[in-house]
């Protein structure tokens, strides 16, 4: 398993087209994937979950990523998130 | 593929508007293989006064009561030769408008050069207005589409997709749930106006379905009246598909893309629904014609959803529970 602390960088947030992105990605992985957030943790292949976060610019968010292409599949992710979703 | 119609010949044409119009014939069937190739009509006032320069003349030529009372006003000699002007061109037929009846010389040039008159009781205004519409109707471009049709809620729903994927059973699933068959495996589908597309079933395939491992079904004798329906509008094209490896990005998460597709010109809404064990397509058929029907009347769940949490993120809300307090309820 792999834990990775990213923050939100755009300036609207994790609202629905990120959060989309980010679902739609991690559905190309097998690997397990869950986000943490304000005490939540929620499975990060489902949108409803990763809209709940409710995560604005700044927020912490805990990935964890499980499975056999959890390496890969950390990195795109991250590199998702951290690049503010093309949204810079 | 295109099925348009070059033409249609009179005695069909005959055929399809004598009861629906009050049309009748009042010469012979000898005009009955002429060829309408034009889904116009013509009023040939001016090629009778002389005039024949643009002349309509592949049009179906309507005759009111302005036309014979021009004629009734010539001498015997000019209405001979304005006849003989109209006559001397391949129209496809004559009808009088307004219960006019034909001067013999008419009957004459008709029987002469093979072309059928006919009547009706309509005003010329009425009878235009009901004959463009089918003519319209008869010349309108048509395609044939491999899938299943099927009324669910009065949306019509076409369910198209490769061979063996499962749309006939798909339809017959929703047909046990109460909704209605329009057609299986061969629809025609035919542009009325702009932006409507009508889709029916063939002649000889109606209603029959045919299901993999039993044979041909017949859905209206096994179901009832109730389970089928003749022609329906098509409203959504819903796409079964088997999901591949990195068919994810094609599938919509939210519903905020709108995917169309685009038949005959006319833009419709398309549904990408994954194959998947265990997913009930029947169910997520009605809840797709249900949601139709919400965005229809004006309430979209994706915009809706999106609205709340750009809200949400605004007042800097936190994760939260929906409910705040139980309060002692604990039902």
């Amino acid at each position: 398993m792999i834990e990775k602390t990213v923050r939100i960088v755009n300036r609207a947030g994790l609202h629905v087209r990120p959060a989309s992105t980010i679902v739609k990605t991690a559905g190309k992985y097998d690997a397990d994937f869950y986000i943490s957030h304000e005490g939540y943790r929620i499975n990060g292949k489902s949108i409803v979950g990763v809209m709940t976060l409710i995560a604005p610019q700044g927020a912490e968010l805990l990935l964890e990523f499980s499975g056999k292409d959890e390496e890969i599949m950390c990195r795109e992710i991250t590199s998702l998130i951290e690049g503010g979703f093309g949204e810079l | 593929m295109m099925l348009n119609k070059p033409y249609i010949d009179v005695g069909f044409f005959y055929n399809g508007i004598k009861d629906r119009f009050k049309v009748n014939l009042l010469s012979n069937e000898n005009g009955f293989e002429r060829r309408i190739t034009d889904q116009n009509l013509h009023r040939p006032g001016l090629a009778l006064a002389g005039f024949v320069d643009l002349f309509s003349y592949s049009r179906v030529q309507i005759i009111g009561n302005t036309e014979m009372r021009y004629l009734s006003k010539l001498t015997n000699e000019d209405r001979l030769i304005a006849l003989e002007r109209l006559f001397r061109f391949p129209i496809p037929c004559i009808i009088l408008t307004d219960n006019n009846k034909p001067l013999p010389e008419m009957l004459e040039f008709a029987e002469k050069n093979n072309v059928s008159i006919f009547g009706s009781t309509l005003g010329t205004t009425k009878l235009m207005y009901f004959l463009t519409d089918f003519l319209d109707d008869q010349f309108a471009p048509s395609i044939s589409q491999h899938g299943s049709f099927v009324d669910v809620y009065g949306v019509g729903i076409l369910f198209i997709g490769d061979s063996g994927i499962g749309k006939s059973e798909v339809a017959l699933d929703l047909v046990e749930r109460g909704h209605r068959l329009v057609a299986d495996d061969m629809v025609i589908l035919t542009k009325k106006g702009e932006g409507i597309l009508m889709g029916t079933g063939t002649q000889l395939a109606r209603h029959i379905m045919e299901i993999r491992g039993l044979g041909f079904v017949n859905v209206e004798k096994m179901f009832g009246i109730r389970a089928i329906r003749f022609q329906k509008r098509l409203e959504v094209i819903v796409q079964l598909k088997q999901l591949g490896r990195g068919d994810e990005d094609d599938i919509t998460r939210t519903g905020l893309e709108n995917s169309l597709i685009s038949l005959l010109d006319v833009e419709l809404p398309l549904v990408k629904l994954p194959i998947i064990p265990g997913k009930n397509i029947t169910v997520i058929s009605e809840v797709i014609a249900l949601n139709y029907l919400l965005k229809h009347y004006g309430y979209d769940p994706s915009v809706d959803m999106q609205e709340r949490l750009r809200i949400a993120l605004e007042k800097k809300m936190r994760p939260g529970r929906g409910t705040d307090y139980f309060e002692h309820d604990f039902e």
